[in-house]
């Protein structure tokens, strides 16, 4: 019996000393160790934190000779943070303190530190009163790029570097499946697609919810731009055939997800033909995966005339106990050096020292040749090639919320009876009849809801699920009849 | 048992759920009854709860999840029933290993056990590769298991995830039967089958209910499983959608009150059908059931019985452990190259050491309180005949049936400063006894249900012998009552502990600092590594699978007398 136990013993200490001996030092200081410390909310990856952490501690040591701990909290995504942030800031109020100890929000979407700036939880950053030159007329950083805002006129938040949610596909199950590449949002919604397509969740990210009103709105510019068109009547029907859009590529997809890697991860792996995906997870995923035979397995695109060049801000949020350092932080990745690190070879100078983040910066005078030679996309020039879209707010941006809820109710919630529909119209050579009941969304018109829902978008939680599910059940009703009128199409194809 | 000590007991530990249960889940959960009036002032209402049943999404999802919760249930006692009594009856061929082997498949590392599935069963994953080379299934044409039969996956694999924990409680409670009383019904011409009926299923109810309580509530309550499926109309994955939700409707929280009452009415009801003690009097079995010893094809069959559960059950864990290992693995059976790389540079990160620290620390201690307030409470069920006690029994229950996420921002928003439960978080913001507290009560029913089947077999009338020999009532537990049923104990730790140690929700949410981080945060932080990341978690997950699987089958090893860790 000793014997067994000492063998148990001995195979754990075993399990237990193989991390040991593995682990690897790093240049940030352990917590309680060091001269500073800097708390920061971020929902960026790993290897961002990893880099940046250890290249603002590397610099912090030169100039400063002060060591310095960063406690990255990590609790999820957006949404997790902006939980975190209300629980914190509510407890604050109730108890009169200012701030949550925490010092940075790093990372996210426009409308994320839109919301938390609206809330009065962010401190105008000094960086525009040190360096205005950068935020100058025709300086590095536009005040805004395709119609996205890259800081506010408060100062309360500024862009480190910029996203775009475009397309990641697999070439191989595309040939397997006999569709061709896509190249805009449209070709997302091709019937083939049908059970292979990879979505994000609007309802959960403000970024996403943002790109499902972009894809929507370059349907409504597309028909502005018609020659001779008649502006309100274009928009109306730009309107419902951005809709039909978004109707067509959620009955191809397979689900609508929250996490940013599992799009272009099912994709790499074939599991999926084709998704939305955000830029730098698409080409960090398109640079590891290939084939056997050296193919990518992911390639990414930003889709013609439906995606713009969005901002990832960061802020200082208020009561931040190192507000001093949290201000330098800020200053610090606007820094040429830090900017390089978002698309700088691993291993050159001011580069990333482990792995490629694939990002754009957002400081124009980052894009010179000799920059972009050692950088990860060479041939990448967002300020000039901006996919000649730009995002007009007044168009949609006052139905940003609405069109969330629309897509819930018509799309997700609806998933079941709106997959079944579209394969049996597809499995009777799409019908028209069928097709017409399927994308009828004229209860959601542009002169009714395209300035925002004021039942959806109101005050009154109940009343917005009750107007919510009543929405759904039209819509599931539709998808049913149109289900049963596309049967009806193939039985009598075969009985013929 | 005393009157006194029962009321004594039920009083601590309903103060104990109302603060750390009670309390923080229901100050997330009254947000469904809570109406805002035009002037932002809060009223009562039971609109939202009225809103749930009005619409038609959201009871075909409670639907859904009731019929994956009964169906799982069922499935998994199909399972669990035949193995624990072919090892209970007879020996056959590595039978000690295998008996310990098939237990393994309930610890499946969270975020990459979902991926480890997809590559086994995805369109281009590595059951139709095998498929396509074998030349039973077309290349251009693979066949979608995960979108096709998605009910029938969902609950296969429930099942084939869930069937140890009833495994557990049943081998624990047939360990505990007489075996004159199956001698005697087999002397007097009673056949097998009609002896299994009447005698050997009803005194092994105890731990038959004991485990398919848990089983039920943790399969209608299910996420991970469903997303995997992407299976999205039943009621926790829209839970789960509504609490992340940008919108700010109590909608969700309406439903996971739904959610509550329904598991908390099942076991209530299921309870009083089939929870009662067969033989509350039954006498302390003298002799210890010989079990037969199996020659030839029965031998074997037995032996293959065995091995084939684990081989199915451990295919979602042989995708973690060839992804952990994987160079490229992409539509082939297993992957083109194979590689440590990725062991190197999970393991060598620094949060690994720390991480299993503190989990170990965390689940410990968790498992420990657990094992104190879980004795307690079984000990008034079974023993007292308070009338409260079988609310007592139903309380105790529900922390498996609320949603993770909504607990760990209930202990979240009380743990801020100048909040009640500000003073559990230690110097430097560590979480320790916020942690500790939240896995403690959130493992407590495995604790529960395992000690009471176990108190429910052992008779009585040994302990009240012990006392009326002079000996006190803390003597009679640690000499009598605890040694009697350690069986019982041993698998509601072994549950509680692993369980613990795998825990996602407050391990996310709870643990802010990297210094505090339990493995299963450092399995998600390495999960967002750029490039790697899924395959980096993996190897982190198979590294805290080879873990716990020692550590159990270590406890079986050392725990169990003559080669079984059930037997007592």
């Amino acid at each position: 019996m000793r014997r067994r136990a000492w063998m148990i013993f001995g195979l754990l200490a075993l399990i237990v000393a193989l991390p040991m001996v593995l682990r690897r030092e790093t240049a940030t200081t352990r917590a309680g160790n060091a001269d500073d410390t800097l708390v920061i909310l971020t929902p960026h990856n790993e290897s961002i934190r990893k880099e940046f952490g250890e290249a603002f501690a590397t610099y912090r040591k030169k100039t400063t000779g002060r060591s310095i701990h960063i406690d990255w909290r990590t609790p999820g995504g957006t949404s997790e943070i902006r939980m975190v942030l209300d629980a914190g800031f509510k407890a604050a109020a109730e108890t009169g303190r200012d701030g949550i100890g925490v010092d940075l929000f790093f990372g996210g979407g426009e409308p994320d530190f839109a919301g938390q700036a609206k809330k009065g939880r962010l401190l105008p950053l000094d960086v525009f009163k040190s360096s205005p030159e950068l935020f100058a007329e025709g300086g590095p950083i536009p005040q805004t790029f395709t119609g996205e805002r890259y800081f506010p006129d408060d100062h309360l938040w500024v862009g480190t570097c910029m996203s775009q949610f475009g397309i990641c596909y697999n070439p191989q199950v595309l040939e397997r499946l006999k569709i061709p590449a896509p190249t805009a949002w449209n070709d997302l919604g091709d019937p083939r697609y049908a059970g292979t397509l990879a979505l994000a969740d609007p309802t959960k990210s403000g970024s996403v919810a943002r790109t499902f009103e972009l894809l929507l709105q370059g349907e409504i510019q597309r028909a502005i731009a018609k020659p001779g068109a008649h502006r309100e009547q274009a928009i109306a029907a730009g309107w419902s055939s951005g809709l039909q859009l978004i109707q067509r590529m959620a009955a191809n997809s397979r689900y609508f997800t929250d996490s940013a890697s599992k799009i272009p991860h099912d994709v790499g792996q074939g599991n999926s033909a084709a998704g939305m995906c955000i830029d730098f997870y698409g080409r960090s995923y398109a640079s590891e995966l290939t084939t056997k035979n050296g193919k990518p397995r992911v390639v990414w695109i930003a889709p013609t005339g439906g995606t713009t060049l969005s901002a990832d801000p960061i802020g200082v949020l208020k009561g931040a106990p190192n507000e001093k350092l949290a201000q330098e932080f800020v200053s610090y990745t606007l820094s040429p050096a830090a900017q390089i690190m978002w698309f700088g070879k691993p291993g050159t100078p001011n580069g990333p020292k482990e792995r490629a983040l694939h990002r754009t910066p957002i400081r124009r005078d980052t894009y010179t040749p000799k920059i972009l030679a050692e950088s990860t996309l060479p041939t990448i020039s967002p300020y000039q090639d901006s996919g000649n879209f730009t995002y007009q707010r007044e168009l949609t941006g006052s139905a940003f919320n609405t069109l969330r809820q629309l897509v819930k109710v018509m799309c997700i919630d609806s998933h079941e009876e709106m997959k079944s529909a579209w394969l049996a119209i597809r499995e009777a050579h799409m019908p028209p009849e069928a097709l017409a009941v399927f994308s009828d969304v004229s209860l959601i018109p542009y002169e009714k809801v395209g300035k925002g829902d004021p039942i959806l978008d109101g005050n009154d939680a109940l009343k917005a699920a009750e107007h919510a599910a009543r929405i759904g059940e039209w819509f599931r009703s539709n998808y049913r009849k149109a289900e049963a009128i596309a049967r009806s199409k193939t039985s009598t194809a075969t009985h013929r | 048992m005393k009157r006194g000590n029962a009321i004594a007991i039920t009083a601590v530990v309903c103060v104990i759920f109302a603060v750390f249960f009670i309390y923080p889940a229901g100050m997330v959960v009254k947000q469904a009854f809570e109406g805002t009036r035009t002037d932002g002032s809060h009223h009562f209402t039971l609109e939202f709860f009225a809103a749930v049943f009005r619409n038609p999404i959201y009871q075909e999802g409670l639907w859904n999840a009731f019929a994956l919760g009964i169906i799982s249930t069922l499935t998994t006692l199909a399972i669990a029933f035949p193995l624990a009594l072919v090892s209970h009856r007879y020996d056959f061929f590595g039978k000690p290993a295998l008996g310990v082997l098939v237990l393994a498949p309930m610890i499946l590392p969270p975020f990459v056990g979902a991926v480890g599935v997809k590559q086994m069963l995805g369109v281009n994953g590595a059951l139709n590769a095998l498929l396509i080379d074998l030349g039973l299934m077309s290349a251009a044409l693979p066949y979608d298991w995960l979108a096709n039969g998605r009910f029938a996956g969902i609950v296969l694999m429930n099942a084939l995830h869930l069937y140890p924990i009833l495994y557990m409680n049943i081998a624990a409670a047939l360990a505990n039967l007489d075996p004159a009383m199956e001698q005697a019904a087999e002397n007097l011409g009673c056949p097998p089958w009609k002896r299994f009926l009447r005698i050997t299923l009803p005194l092994a109810m105890p731990g038959v209910f004991a485990g398919s309580s848990i089983v039920f509530i943790w399969s209608f309550t299910e996420l991970g499983v469903p997303l995997v499926f992407d299976y999205s109309r039943v009621a926790p994955v829209q839970i789960f959608d509504g609490l992340k939700s940008l919108d700010k409707n109590p909608i969700p929280y309406a439903l996971t009150a739904v959610l509550l009452i329904t598991a908390a009415a099942v076991f209530a009801l299921s309870k009083l059908v089939m929870g009662r003690a067969p033989l509350g009097t039954a006498p302390r079995p003298k002799g210890r059931a010989n079990s037969l010893q199996l020659t030839g094809w029965k031998n074997a069959a037995c032996s293959m019985l065995f091995i084939t559960v684990f081989a199915i059950a451990s295919i979602p864990h042989l995708g973690v452990v060839l992804l952990s290992l994987a160079g490229r693995w992409y539509g082939t059976v297993i992957p083109d190259s194979l590689t440590m790389q990725h062991y190197i540079e999970a393991l060598g990160n620094g949060l690994v050491v720390p991480s299993i620290q503190n989990s170990l620390l965390y689940a410990g201690c968790a498992t420990m309180i657990a094992l104190t307030i879980g004795l307690g409470v079984a000990w008034v069920v079974v023993r007292s005949d308070l009338k409260t006690r079988a609310w007592l029994d139903t309380l105790v229950m529900m922390p498996l049936a609320v949603p993770g996420l909504v607990m760990a921002f209930g202990y979240l928003a009380l743990s801020q400063e100048g909040k009640a439960f500000h003073f559990l978080v230690g110097a430097g913001g560590s979480p320790f006894m916020l942690i500790v507290i939240a896995y403690a009560i959130r493992r407590l029913p495995y604790i529960v249900r395992s000690a009471v089947a176990g108190l429910q077999q052992s008779n009585p009338m040994l302990e009240e012998a012990a006392k009326s020999l002079g000996a006190t009532p803390a003597r009679t537990l640690r000499r009598i009552a605890i040694p009697l049923i350690g069986a019982n104990l041993a698998a509601g730790s072994i549950l509680a502990f692993a369980f613990a140690m795998l825990e996602v929700s407050d391990s996310l949410i709870l643990a802010q600092q990297e210094q505090h981080y339990p493995i299963t945060k450092a399995i998600y932080t390495l999960l967002s590594t750029l490039g790697n990341g899924t395959e980096l978690a993996a190897a982190l997950g198979v590294w805290a699978m080879v873990f716990l699987s020692v550590a159990i089958m270590g406890a079986a090893v050392l725990g169990g007398k003559r080669g079984g860790l059930f037997k007592v």
